[in-house]
């Protein structure tokens, strides 16, 4: 009697809760179009085309010596800035998040920046200031430094664009987190550095790595900012996106597509990494949030 | 052994605390009340090295410890909320305090299990070595804080509202408990707290605390017997502030007439006096003497019978017993005479004192007054 009665109130509380079937439907419908439409849909087109005429054509364009040069470029450009994106988005992270100091608002606003700014524009400053006709260009010049139209330029334009990925994944997360776990580390006799390894980073693990799968796809799929420095010399310092845009001006759909398939792999392959590693520490990240 | 000597600290233009002195005696389990805001959370902060003062000194056991690290401080720190490492296992957080000793100071593996099971039998945590804090209870969890923290073996123990957060069951046994553990161990203690009862029913000694300054210090029967100011008797315990004059041996204190209490020098003044609302007796009018009331309001409490009283515009707070509600028939709207059994005066010249007016007068007195 009892559990008929607490099966009538849950069935009508469900209902009160819940919208026409009509409209569950309509809604359902619509979100499963949109994502059809722009996102799984030019998905398929991008292997459709690269495929489009066999599969030899396909490995034929991807074995290209450029293309690799793009693809090792790519994972090495890749390679520096995000670890060093991760140093600076912790030590940003944190001081924002456990420290009271004058210009915090000003540090906070300097990370922000590389979202605000347009990539093409922050490829121009760093042409502005290290080109031959820039401000410290004469300079780097005479002691035979070049960083325009070379792997330092990729690399402090992707440097730039990607800084706020970590930093800007990490602050709500620190800030929630307070500070009262480090004073109890710090009262039981942990050094500062102890007290970063042992409390601090275990606490922020999983922000760091989305912050990290963020950053990395954002490095490797640079265009803008990374095409204004590059100079576009084939083999030596063109990215895959860039290298994708020659391919696709000189008609060359199969190789255009072929490498652009790369870099939707491993868009795909981060976006399953970062599943599975939720999955796998569901309890660990539930966790967290106490 | 601890020593606050004139401890001041401000947070920008406020002053959390002017110039505290304080003593607490080796094994000693002292509390430290008072409201929020009253810097109580401040003083325990630097005595855990957490905050520096502005000016004066710290001593431990005689010691100048005022510009020690917190984490050279060997204390024993419990948070209102716990604070546990959420992503280490009860074992690992117990442990923390000793494993991240350096080389040469640290114990053995075997001998740091060996402590932490000690100490998760010594709070009744025996079996729950490999649960995250996400799988504890409150309780638990404040349990395992208190480990964590005896664990270093530490000088003092200083407790920041330890059962602040706690539901009302949970939070009674958690304060027995720590009444017995702190009787087995005999560690210097000091607790931060903004409930009375809990201050009066752990503590050996008890501190009042109101706007960054101490009131009293004292046993809890001193605090609750000899407040020595109007605030530290408003604080503990629920109490009616009455406006009173005395002239001409009468105590005029709200709408009663009292027997001026006896005193040195002046005899005439005025100020506040207090009454607690136990010590007003309900009677019906035929029964005896005082002041006219009538009932506003009545609330049944288990055993106890609260009441909200009119007398002559000034609404008091009475509690009476169940039978003494049954026999009056207690309802909203009804007659009654109130007597005060004790009255607390502080008067504007510095004197204090209680009067005691034991059994209501009879109607022929009250006419003499």
């Amino acid at each position: 009697m009892a559990v008929a009665a607490v099966a009538v109130a849950g069935s009508q509380r469900h209902r009160a809760l819940s919208e026409p079937r009509w409209v569950r439907w309509l809604l359902t419908g619509l979100a499963l179009a949109t994502f059809g439409l722009f996102l799984l849909l030019p998905l398929l087109t991008v292997f459709g085309e690269a495929l489009a005429k066999g599969v030899s054509s396909y490995w034929a364009a991807l074995s290209d010596e450029d293309a690799l040069a793009a693809v090792r470029l790519t994972l090495l450009v890749a390679g520096i800035t995000v670890p060093l994106n991760v140093v600076f988005g912790v030590i940003a992270a944190w001081c924002v998040a456990k420290f009271d100091f004058a210009g915090k608002s000003v540090l906070i606003s300097l990370i922000d920046l590389p979202f605000s700014v347009s990539p093409v524009i922050s490829g121009l400053i760093y042409v502005l200031l290290f080109g031959l006709q820039g401000l410290l260009g004469p300079w780097l010049a005479a002691l035979g430094i070049k960083i325009i139209f070379a792997v330092p330029g990729l690399v402090l334009a992707t440097l730039f664009v990607t800084f706020p990925y970590v930093a800007r994944e990490l602050i709500p997360l620190m800030e929630e987190q307070g500070t009262e776990e480090e004073e109890a580390a710090v009262v039981l006799g942990a050094s500062g550095w102890r007290v970063f390894w042992r409390v601090t980073l275990p606490n922020i693990k999983w922000g760091l790595l989305y912050g990290v799968l963020l950053c990395n796809a954002r490095a490797m799929g640079e265009f803008g900012a990374v095409s204004v420095v590059s100079g576009h010399i084939r083999g030596q310092t063109t990215t895959m996106p860039l290298q994708v845009e020659i391919l696709y001006n000189e008609y060359n759909f199969v190789a255009a597509f072929a490498i652009a398939s790369v870099l939707a792999m491993l868009a795909l392959v981060t976006l399953a990494v970062k599943s599975a590693l939720e999955w796998r520490f569901s309890k660990e990240i539930a966790g967290m949030g106490h | 052994m601890i020593d606050v000597k004139n401890v001041r600290k401000n947070f920008g233009g406020f002053a959390a605390l002017k110039d505290v002195s304080l003593h607490v005696r080796q094994g000693e389990l002292v509390a430290i009340l008072g409201p929020s805001g009253s810097g109580k959370t401040t003083l325990l902060r630097i005595l855990a090295g957490l905050e520096f003062p502005d000016a004066g000194s710290v001593l431990f056991d005689g010691g100048d410890a005022t510009h020690v690290a917190a984490r050279d401080r060997q204390v024993g720190f419990v948070f209102q909320h716990y604070a546990l490492f959420r992503h280490m296992t009860v074992f690992d957080n117990i442990a923390f305090g000793l494993t991240v000793r350096d080389r040469a100071s640290r114990p053995s593996k075997a001998e740091i299990a060996e402590r932490v099971r000690h100490l998760l039998s010594m709070v009744l945590l025996e079996g729950l070595a490999d649960r995250y804090p996400s799988q504890l209870s409150g309780g638990q969890r404040q349990r395992v804080a208190l480990a964590r923290a005896l664990a270093i073996q530490p000088r003092v123990l200083l407790l920041d509202e330890p059962f602040g957060a706690l539901d009302a069951r949970v939070r009674k046994e958690l304060r027995r408990w720590l009444r017995r553990l702190h009787d087995e161990l005999r560690i210097t203690g000091v607790f931060v707290t903004h409930d009375q009862e809990e201050a009066l029913e752990v503590a050996d000694r008890v501190v009042v605390m109101s706007q960054g300054q101490i009131e009293q210090v004292g046993t809890p029967t001193d605090i609750y017997d000899h407040p020595a100011t109007p605030f530290v008797y408003q604080f503990l315990g629920n109490v009616n502030s009455l406006s009173c004059v005395i002239r001409d041996g009468v105590a005029q204190v709200g709408a009663f007439n009292l027997p001026a209490p006896i005193r040195a020098g002046t005899q005439d003044g005025s100020g506040v006096a207090f009454v607690r609302p136990h010590d007003l007796h309900l009677m019906a009018p035929s029964e005896g003497g005082g002041a006219a009331a009538v009932v506003r309001h009545v609330t049944v409490l288990g055993p106890l019978v609260r009441l909200e009283l009119n007398i002559g515009g000034e609404i008091l707070e009475a509690e009476t017993t169940r039978q003494r509600h049954a026999e009056l028939q207690l309802a909203p709207g009804q007659s009654v005479v109130v007597w005060p059994r004790q009255v607390r005066f502080f008067l504007d010249d510095g004197w204090q004192g209680s009067s005691r007016l034991d059994g209501a007068p009879n109607p022929a007195l009250r006419a003499a007054l």
